[in-house]
């Protein structure tokens, strides 16, 4: 049986090694050398040729494209929310208020997404008529509004350079996603409220979490390079006999009828939910 | 009792089971072939027509040559001696049933002057050599002493074996005898195999005989005994008992005693219930069939199936993972792999249905008309259902009755019975009630269950039923022939094998480079589910059946019924077709073909609708030969069809009278007006010893008083009785001269293989018989000599009119037309002849010998193109010269064949690497329907067993349709090479996504389950509408396809399909996937990289090129959108794949672009389900469509021109440059 098992092993193997390089026809892998090189050089022609085309194509899909805007802007008709810092994971705060490496990370978000509202860094931006949409169709070169950092009092961090972390108010910077045209309509804050009652204090800055009209619209990165989204800073300040829990807050954009806040599948759509857990 | 039979020759055995991988699945692996595979199917009477072969169907081994227990089979076959009747011997018969011994050697199955009998063939136990395999079912020693009633002093009782002692005829069998292993054995254990292979499976012994060398070898099987299945022992030990019959040698009182019945009463129904509940209803167990749970699992785990289980595991386990690690939405998981098991379980319960349904076909084939059987039971006569027989009644039957179980007759008046369908022998035997013979099977006193009562009267006692009975016996040993894979079950496996080798090959590569490039174990397992579904093709299975049985239904209409929906391709790829030629090549019915008279011969119309006959009538010896050929014939149309044409109407009388009195219709009109106006006075009907037929008839000359004498016969019969002959009407002495030139003509009819009939007449004198003249048939009181000779008249059965038509196709096809024929040697070449199976200008060794006027010996074999073998000749020849013959010669015709030496033949073809296709419709036929790579069985003329075991049926049993059914065959692998080619393209373009996804890190593509509404849902009908796709060129006029080397997916298919293509339709859909998300936003260089944020369900302000900022949920929908664009580009590319796939050489507008219309309708349904999916259902979330904008259906159109004008330019360089490397490289 074995006898019989192992011939055709090593016959095949035979085979094999056949046709991996053959000696008397010279052929490797069953071709000949001229007909890998044909096969090499038509791979390559054809797939050139391919290549240029793809490329050419993409070109002459790109020139049709405007570099200050996108040729559709249907798929975000209306803004998310998101918050500044954001955690590393899910969006879960947890630090303890009298280990200030516990929220090192937290600070140091805040003061770097900060950086750019810097009066230094605004020299360039304009006091806007504060309520208005702040239209600039007709002007080759968009001027951005100023953002004083001082509307966000107590979360400036100016004061506190712990944004209130080390005191058990930790602050929380909201913003609304850019989008080009956007003109909200109404007079759109920033809302939040914790689940669970009475554990925790909310205060917004600019008060009322409002967003004021005059930086927007927003015409894209190249035309309006200095623009600064609204920021809403909500300070949260924490009960102390809530601490250790988990305190859960959802923020939403109100007062704009053409800003959404309700979609059932995009979670993120005018609204956003965090928690915060803080320990002594 | 006996036990089982052991293996005598164990080694053989076992080097039978190494090298009988071939045919997985039989028993083989349990050492010797026990699972004797009975050459004899259940069957009903075969065919009523010409059947004419020598057929030793039952073929009792002689009990002492049979001896030697290992080789029951080997024995009679080879002992055996069939000579052949001289020419114009009356029954072409081969010798049925053998009778036990040799020396008993009846001679049975008509008038044939044939030596048969056993030869013990030398070296003693001549089976033995054939060992293993024949041993089957042998008794073991020290057993096998059976107290057998009916042996006694007489031997053997039954048989000593009953096989069907096929293909064992070779004498090429090892000459060393003994129990030992004749020493060529080992030397040449290929061929063994080969026997043995066959034996194994066509073999049926039952023994039921004490074999003299049984006890000899007694002790040497004692050692083998432990070797073999339980089982098959006990099987063969209650046959044997069975087999043990002896009611044929008891007297009628016995016979009720045994059976505890009464002649006359019959038996009381509660006694009758009491029997068959004790042994069931009288009816063949159907073959065991596979359960259908298991026929259903193997759908499911067969082909991609298995890729895809392992697809849906794959997702649920990263369901378990993600579930389990609380992310946001690992239902999506959970969902693909709901979809992949469902979309496994449909195409399986589809895969299931499709072979359910060409099972069903099947199953109507054995489904009979419930048959009645007239039984007497408390005393009376009642009509009861035949399978409420039981073992003790009294039925009678009558002529035209199927026999409804095996019978003792007690009294018979003129019966006949047709036993063809059990043993191949067509001429009806006469029974009686008389004990003629010890063995059951040759005694006159026992009809059998299947068999036909041709005419007569009798009555009997039912001694077997069911599965008892002798055709049941051979029915349930027929267990089912392993079929060896047909062509294209090669083929798809071969491409199920390639497409899942490059499915895992990449999906393991990807999994390792994920890995390596740093994913997540779980990131890996999603990619390596997108890549399998990518990769395979999941409804081109389906496609494929659906083409098959698209082809089937197309040939049903063509009249070739397909019963196994691959045969549709295996009849494509035949290279021989080994065909008989009675009903198949030839009409089935006799015809006059030639008259002569005045010295001349004149040739008549043989076709089937002659309405006229062009010869010159003008002659008064015509007129008075049509004379005599109208009234000495007792022939008679059946009443009631005058409407009918002539040649269609049926006729009462025998095939030369029916073509005479047909002949006579359709010149001379109302053949029996005629008749009544020439009153029949006189008649002595045709028998053997006279040799003619005579009858006495008024005239209807009303003033001519005279008695017309006619007669016809064997022509130098009438001639001798001769002493004028008649020459344009003149009565003429016999000169010596004249009757050489009758002698002339009598040969050259007979010479083209014609039955010669001589006709003469004489009118009576007046004066010596006038009108009161009382005629005596018994004295003669008439003359019957010194008549005047009128004519002859030759009668064929003529061929059919579409054949020589169809042959020269086969021909020009590359295929090789064989006939195997039981018929005279010299009519079947002269009928291969005029159908061009043997071709005009080619000629025989015998030909190039009487044309060179040399001896046979000395002519050079390899002149001769064509051969006609005698059966005789084949049975002495060895398997060496036998495949000398069939390589050497072209046309080749089998004659005076038994159905074993068909499956020789067939055998014999098979090893020269053909595809073989054979006819056959007698129950002798199934081993070599089934040993054949397609087995065609005749519909009208064929036996139930026939069809059994066929894998297509005839329905007009013409050969013509066998030649279109090739033709369609032919086709449908050229198209499915098509759909594959097109169903494969879409792959790398479903797959290219993927792979770019993980190396890229672009946001994904195209999505799993928008990649399964490609495969399933846009693709499948453009892929089954290939299928209508007419030729590209005259498919008959190439060779047939070596099975080696044409595969149905080749190297060149696959890359031109992955790599070419493929890759266009990839590029393609790639750039309309980067303008879709350029346009929102994202530009190209922007989506490099982003996988990791992109797909973060945290990062709800992504930014994009322009400084917007994406929630996930808004890039998710983009991303749809990008699958939707991605998933329109390929539909839009495939309608252009679908437009090129419609020929594979020829320009597409040489094809014609609007030929096959259901090529537009499945690119309409393609884009309509496309829009269906991208605005219907673009809003529902699960499937992962959205409404997309409407240009993005035209950023791949320039690459789907590009393609179609790629493929062009491919087929012009192909076209032009034949052989060339293009030519070998790119054509598939």
């Amino acid at each position: 049986m074995s006898k019989e098992a192992k011939k055709p092993f090593r016959q095949s193997m035979a085979e094999w090694r056949q046709f991996v390089y053959n000696p008397n026809s010279g052929e490797f892998l069953g071709r000949t050398a001229k007909s890998w090189g044909l096969i090499f050089l038509f791979y390559l022609v054809f797939y050139g040729f391919l290549a240029a085309l793809f490329t050419f194509t993409m070109w002459v899909m790109l020139q049709t494209l405007s570099s200050d805007i996108p040729k559709y802007r249907d798929r975000i008709s209306s803004p998310g929310l998101m918050i500044s810092p954001k955690p590393d994971s899910a969006l879960e705060f947890s630090f303890n208020r009298s280990d200030a490496q516990s929220y090192a990370e937290y600070v140091s978000t805040l003061r770097k997404f900060l950086e750019s509202y810097d009066d230094s860094k605004q020299s360039q931006n304009i006091n806007c008529t504060p309520g208005r949409i702040f239209d600039q169709n007709d002007v080759a070169v968009k001027k951005a509004c100023r953002f004083n950092l001082s509307e966000l009092g107590q979360c400036s961090g100016k004061e506190d350079k712990t944004f209130g972390y080390s005191k058990g108010t930790p602050c929380v910077l909201v913003k609304m996603n850019r989008i080009i045209g956007l003109k909200p309509e109404g007079e759109p804050h920033i809302q939040c409220a914790s689940k669970e009652e009475g554990r925790v204090e909310i205060n917004y800055f600019p008060p009322e979490g409002l967003i004021d009209l005059m930086y927007f619209p927003y015409y894209g990165k190249s035309l309006h390079a200095h623009y600064l989204q609204p920021l809403v800073a909500v300070q949260l300040a924490i009960n102390s006999n809530s601490t250790k829990e988990e305190i859960a807050i959802e923020c939403k954009i109100l007062g704009s009828p053409n800003l959404k806040n309700e979609d059932d599948r995009d979670k993120f759509l005018g609204r956003i939910a965090f928690k915060v857990q803080m320990t002594e | 009792m006996p036990r089982a039979a052991p293996r005598p020759l164990g080694g053989i055995c076992r080097r039978e089971g190494a090298e009988g991988g071939r045919q997985p699945g039989l028993s083989r692996s349990r050492g010797c072939p026990g699972s004797s595979r009975a050459g004899l199917r259940s069957g009903e009477r075969g065919s009523t027509t010409d059947r004419a072969r020598t057929a030793p169907a039952l073929l009792p081994a002689p009990a002492g040559a049979a001896a030697g227990s290992a080789g029951h089979r080997a024995a009679p076959a080879r002992s055996s001696r069939w000579l052949s009747p001289g020419l114009g011997g009356g029954s072409r018969r081969p010798f049925v049933l053998r009778p036990g011994r040799g020396e008993r050697a009846s001679l049975r199955g008509g008038a044939a002057s044939r030596v048969r009998g056993a030869r013990p063939s030398p070296g003693g136990g001549p089976g033995r050599r054939r060992a293993c395999a024949a041993a089957s079912l042998r008794p073991p020693p020290g057993s096998s002493r059976q107290p057998g009633r009916g042996r006694g002093s007489a031997g053997p009782g039954w048989p000593g074996s009953f096989g069907s002692a096929l293909g064992r005829s070779r004498p090429h069998g090892p000459g060393g005898a003994g129990e030992g292993l004749p020493a060529d054995l080992h030397s040449n254990a290929k061929t063994l195999f080969l026997l043995q292979k066959k034996s194994d499976v066509y073999s049926v012994e039952i023994y039921g005989t004490k074999d003299i060398e049984k006890t000899e070898m007694g002790d040497k099987e004692e050692k083998y005994k432990d070797l073999k299945g339980n089982k098959k022992k006990k099987k063969t030990e209650d046959l044997k008992k069975e087999l043990d019959l002896d009611d044929h040698q008891l007297s009628p009182s016995d016979l009720e005693k045994k059976y505890g019945t009464n002649i006359s009463k019959g038996l009381s129904s509660a006694r009758a219930a009491e029997i068959l509940a004790r042994d069931g209803p009288n009816a063949l167990t159907p073959p065991k069939a596979t359960p259908e749970i298991i026929k259903f699992l193997k759908q499911m785990v067969g082909g991609f199936s298995i890729l895809l289980w392992i697809g849906a595991v794959c997702s649920w386990i990263s369901f378990g993972i993600q579930f389990a690690q609380g992310a946001e939405s690992p239902f999506d998981n959970l969902y693909l792999g709901v979809v992949l098991a469902l979309v496994v379980i449909l195409t399986g319960i589809f895969a299931y249905y499709q072979e359910a349904k060409s099972t069903n076909i099947m199953a109507s084939f054995s489904k009979m008309i419930p048959q009645q059987a007239l039984v007497i039971r408390d005393a009376e006569k009642k009509e009861l259902p035949a399978d409420k027989l039981v073992v003790g009644d009294i039925v009678e039957i009558k002529g035209g009755d199927r026999i409804p179980a095996d019978i003792r007759l007690i009294s018979a008046q003129g019966c006949k019975v047709d036993n063809s369908s059990l043993t191949g022998e067509s001429e009806p035997q006469s029974r009686s009630c008389d004990f003629t013979h010890e063995n059951p099977l040759e005694t006159k006193n026992i009809a059998f269950y299947s068999t036909t009562c041709v005419e007569g009267t009798a009555t009997g006692i039912v001694i077997n039923t069911g599965d008892r009975t002798i055709i049941g016996r051979i029915a349930s040993l027929a267990s089912r022939v392993g079929n060896e894979k047909t062509p294209i079950a090669i083929e798809i496996e071969h491409f199920v094998y390639l497409v899942a080798g490059v499915a895992v090959s990449i999906g393991v590569l990807f999994f390792i480079i994920s890995i390596s490039l740093r994913y997540k174990i779980l990131d890996s397992i999603i990619f390596l589910i997108g890549i399998i579904v990518a990769n395979v093709p999941e409804g081109l299975l389906a496609t494929v059946t659906v083409s098959l049985s698209l082809t089937a239904k197309r040939m049903a209409k063509k009249n070739c019924l397909v019963k196994n929906l691959e045969a549709v391709e295996t009849l494509g790829s035949t290279s021989i077709i080994c065909s008989d030629k009675t009903g198949t090549l030839t009409q089935n019915r006799m015809t006059v073909a030639h008259l002569w008279f005045d010295n001349q011969i004149y040739s008549a119309d043989t076709s089937e609708d002659q309405t006229t006959q062009p010869f010159d009538q003008s002659s008064p010896s015509w007129t008075a030969l049509s004379k005599i050929v109208t009234l000495c014939n007792r022939a008679e149309f059946a009443p009631g069809q005058e409407n009918l044409p002539i040649m269609k109407r049926v006729v009462v009388g025998d095939a030369s009278e029916t073509a005479l009195l047909k002949f006579a219709e359709v010149i001379l009109g109302d053949v029996m007006n005629i008749r009544a106006r020439n009153k029949k006075v006189a008649e002595i009907p045709f028998n053997s010893t006279n040799k003619f037929q005579l009858s006495i008839h008024e005239t209807e000359d009303t003033n001519d008083k005279r008695f017309l004498l006619v007669m016809k016969g064997a022509p130098e019969r009438i001639l001798e009785r001769c002493s004028t002959i008649m020459i344009n009407g003149k009565e003429e002495p016999l000169d010596s001269e004249k009757a050489e030139a009758f002698q002339t003509a009598y040969m050259e009819l007979g010479g083209m293989g014609e039955r010669v009939l001589g006709f003469c007449h004489l009118y009576l004198p007046e004066n010596e018989f006038p009108d009161t003249y009382p005629f005596d048939t018994d004295s003669m009181n008439f003359p019957t000599s010194n008549l005047c000779f009128v004519g002859l008249l030759s009668m064929i059965d003529p061929p059919r009119s579409t054949v020589p038509d169809a042959v020269s196709k086969c021909r020009s096809a590359g295929i090789k037309v064989i006939m195997v024929t039981g018929d005279h040697p010299i009519t079947a070449k002269a009928i291969a002849k005029s159908v061009g199976i043997i071709s005009a200008t080619s000629e025989t060794v015998e030909d190039i010998a009487k044309r060179l006027n040399i001896p046979v010996e000395q002519v050079n074999r390899r002149e001769a193109t064509a051969a006609v073998v005698n059966g005789m000749e084949l049975k002495d020849m060895s398997s060496q010269q036998l495949d000398e013959i069939l390589c050497n010669h072209s046309e080749i015709v089998f004659a005076r064949t038994s159905p074993q030496q068909k499956l020789i033949i067939v055998e014999g073809c098979q090893r020269q690497g053909a595809v073989v296709a054979v006819t056959g419709d007698g129950v002798n036929d199934s081993p070599a329907l089934k040993k054949a790579d397609i087995g065609i069985a005749m519909g009208i003329a064929g036996s139930d067993a026939a069809k059994n075991a066929a894998d297509m049926v005839l329905l007009d049993d013409n050969f013509a349709s066998i030649v279109t059914g090739v033709e369609e065959g032919r086709l449908i692998f050229d198209n499915l090479k098509k759909t594959i080619a097109y169903t494969l393209t879409k792959n790398i373009a479903e797959l290219c996504p993927f792979l770019i996804y993980i190396i890229a890190s672009i946001p994904l593509p195209i999505g799993t389950i928008t990649i399964l509404f490609i495969d399933l849902g846009t693709d499948i009908i453009p892929s089954v509408a290939l299928a209508y796709e007419k030729a590209e060129s005259d498919i008959m006029n190439r060779r047939p396809r070596n099975k080696r080397k044409d595969r149905l997916v080749n190297e060149q298919l696959a890359v031109y399909s992955y790599l070419h293509i493929g890759i266009m339709q990839s590029v393609g859909a790639f750039v309309t996937y980067f303008t879709v998300y350029a346009e929102q936003g994202f530009l190209p260089s922007t989506l490099l990289g982003v996988r990791i944020k992109w797909e973060d369900s945290n990062i709800n302000d992504f930014e994009d090129s322009y400084g917007q900022e994406w929630t996930k949920y808004q890039r998710l929908y983009l991303q749809w959108t990008g699958y939707t664009a991605f998933f329109v580009s390929i539909t839009i590319q495939q309608v252009a794949d679908l437009i090129i796939r419609k020929t594979r050489r020829n320009s597409i507008f040489q094809q014609g672009l609007f030929r096959n219309k259901v090529i537009w309708v499945g690119i309409f349904s393609q884009i309509g389900i496309a829009l269906i999916l991208t605005y219907g259902l673009g809003h529902v979330t699960a499937l992962n469509f959205t409404p997309l904008r409407f240009q993005y259906w035209f950023v791949a159109v320039p690459f789907a021109v590009l393609i179609w004008v790629y493929d062009e330019v491919r087929k012009l360089f192909i076209r032009r440059y034949p052989g060339s490397w293009w030519d070998k490289n790119m054509y598939y």
